[in-house]
């Protein structure tokens, strides 16, 4: 559920996946591509070489036609296998995640690995995965060796998820991806939050909102 | 409101008063102005708040966290709030970090503590089932050596039983023609002395009463009499090595007398058309237990018998014994009808027998391999269905 109180209503979003698939270049890319009422600086906390040790922070905001202010803190976990305890850590109390997947047909071992402990972890710290709103994001869709969309859709035919195509170092595909993940989040979250009755928000405007204006999607 | 990592932070919990007092005094120098620093909600929490003075806030993620009050020109305002905040972010990338670090931290000990318990646990249930395990097993031990007790008792007194009656019948057929020798022998001699009342008839009168035949016949009379009798002496004999067959105690003993009084022991019970043969060659003397031994060999020629019996047709038994550095071999070997693959693997287990127990077929392969191993020795079997079974002992003489 996300946090708030009378005035403001925080939806916690995660960027999970295996180590180096890119959900930092999404979070820096969507920095730059969206602008929304109101976007914090990129946290980019402790990294070693250019890998994320405890987690990287992209704050967003909004403020629905009632006052209440939406906001989003969009949050990667450490990819590397080592780092399970701040894994479960970062995504305790999750809303919703996107699933960063390397497209590399090398790294099909990585994903599922990471997708294991991605379902593990959400119930170890208390998510219910299955109602979770998830987005599958496959990653470097630019590279040669990436696996086409079409394998890997056929792959996927049977998961419930939603299943984007990205090259986020590019900044292609990233903010669709969000996108999604915002929908799925409208959805599971309208009705308890009362984003409509109360809050005069639409699934349409609540992702207006959270993309700003310019964001071509 | 919680503890974790991902709170949203106070400016008071950013930095604590001496922090804001350092901070504050410095950017003070640096403005040439009081100045206050308040947190979200307005509260003063360091430094004086000077009238009609312009603020700015201070933010790190979307929302003002404290504002900075000065009455000073906008643009030094905004240097000294980016100073502020840089430090505020700082501090902020410290908390978390530290926070998710111990938050991480007691994840992996939790998760540890969770294993570890859940090992505890399992090896208190496994721990469990093997002690139950262990009385079970212990338990059917006990109900198995009391079964195989009881089985060895009967079968003993079926083997003595069958002995009694072999010993009965051989005893018997000597003692009947010894009988009916002597009776025969009695009229005999009334015959001579009807000799008496005709001796003036003189060397005819021998002749009338036929007594040329009379000596002669009373000669091979006492002669198979004597026979018969020495027969009984040595059935009475060969009984007396198995009259104390649980005998515990060791001695030396040359394995050929016993395999010859066991093969004399069956041989007066073997069916007809089954002929035993004995190839013995010279061994030396065995520390052993002849009673459990002899009882063993007898058994095992009784197998060899009643195989030969259950083929239906004539054949030999052969008992071959000789030595070698290492030991003593001895093969009993028949040709009857053999084992089928089955029960050649089954052959040692206590309480197989194709034939009924009780009925003094022999104590089982499973006691001779007993007897055998209580010898330091070994038992092996070869068979094949039809054609015969080969039993092969082997001894060791202590060197
Ligand atoms: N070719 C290509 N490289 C990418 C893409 N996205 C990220 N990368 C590279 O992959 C590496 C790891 O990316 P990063 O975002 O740090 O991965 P993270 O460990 O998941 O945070 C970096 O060198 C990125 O430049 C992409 O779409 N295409
Ligand atoms: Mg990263």
């Amino acid at each position: 559920m996300p946090d708030g109180d009378a005035s403001t209503l925080t939806f916690k979003l995660v960027y999970y996946g295996p180590a180096q698939s890119g959900k930092t270049t999404n979070l820096l890319r969507l920095h730059e591509q969206l602008a929304p009422e109101l976007k914090g600086e990129m946290m980019t906390l402790e990294t070693q070489g250019d890998r994320t040790l405890f987690f990287d922070l992209l704050p967003l905001g909004f403020r629905a036609p009632s006052g209440l202010l939406i906001k989003f803190r969009l949050f990667t976990v450490p990819g590397q296998v080592a780092h399970d305890g701040t894994r479960k850590a970062v995504l305790s109390r999750a809303d919703g995640i996107v699933f960063v997947a390397d497209s590399q047909r090398s790294q099909e071992t990585n994903n599922a690995e990471a997708f294991k402990t991605l379902a593990d972890n959400c119930s170890r710290v208390g998510l219910d995965f299955q109602a979770m709103p998830l987005v599958v994001q496959f990653n470097k869709q630019d590279l040669p060796a990436a696996v086409p969309p079409e394998e890997i859709r056929g792959r996927f035919s049977a998961a419930p998820w939603p299943l984007t195509f990205a090259s986020a170092l590019h900044g292609n595909g990233v903010v669709a991806t969000f996108e999604l993940l915002l929908r799925a989040t409208f959805r599971r979250y309208a009705a308890d939050s009362e984003l409509s009755s109360r809050h005069a928000l639409d699934e349409e405007s609540f992702v207006r909102g959270a993309l700003g204006p310019a964001a071509a999607s | 409101m919680n503890d974790s990592f991902d709170r949203d932070w106070q400016l008071g919990e950013l930095l604590d008063e001496r922090q804001l007092a350092q901070a504050g005094s410095a950017l003070g120098e640096l403005l040439g102005r009081e100045l206050a620093i308040c947190d979200a909600a307005d509260h003063v929490l360091w430094g004086i708040l000077p009238p009609a003075a312009r603020r700015l806030p201070l933010v790190i993620e979307l929302e003002p966290l404290g504002w900075l009050v000065a009455d000073v020109p906008e643009a030094a305002l905004h240097g000294a709030a980016a100073l502020l905040t840089q430090i505020l972010r700082t501090q902020v990338r410290f908390k978390m970090a530290s926070h998710l670090h111990v938050q991480a931290m007691s994840e992996d000990f939790e998760t540890l503590r969770l294993e570890h318990a859940r090992l505890l646990e399992s090896e208190a249930r496994y721990k469990a089932l093997a002690e139950q395990l262990e009385k079970r097993v212990k338990a059917q031990v006990a109900q198995l050596e009391e079964r195989q007790q009881m089985l060895y008792e009967a079968e003993k007194l079926a083997s003595v039983g069958q002995l009694a009656a072999g010993v009965a019948h051989e005893v018997n057929n000597p003692l009947g023609f010894v009988r009916s020798n002597l009776s025969t022998f009695a009229r005999y001699l009334e015959r001579i002395s009807e000799l008496k009342g005709q001796l003036a008839a003189g060397p005819a009168a021998w002749t009338a009463l036929d007594l040329d035949f009379v000596v002669a016949d009373s000669q091979d009379l006492l002669q198979e009499s004597i026979k018969g009798i020495d027969r009984i002496a040595r059935i009475v004999a060969e009984l007396k090595s198995f009259s104390n067959v649980d005998r515990a105690s060791e001695e030396y003993t040359d394995i050929n007398e016993c395999l010859r009084h066991a093969a004399g022991v069956i041989d007066g019970q073997l069916p007809p058309g089954v002929n035993l043969r004995l190839e013995l060659l010279p061994l030396p003397p065995l520390v052993c237990l002849p009673g459990h031994l002899n009882q063993m060999l007898l058994n095992l020629l009784r197998n060899a018998a009643q195989a030969i019996a259950d083929a239906g047709r004539p054949g030999t038994i052969v008992v071959s014994s000789e030595a070698d550095d290492a030991g003593i071999h001895i093969r009993i070997n028949d040709d009857g009808i053999g084992m089928s693959q089955e029960q050649l693997d089954r052959a040692f287990e206590p309480f197989y027998t194709t034939r009924p127990v009780g009925t003094g077929a022999g104590l089982g392969l499973s006691s001779a391999r007993n007897i055998v191993l209580a010898h330091s020795g070994q038992i092996e079997l070869a068979s094949t269905p039809k054609a015969g079974t080969t039993v092969s002992i082997f001894l060791p003489v202590a060197s």
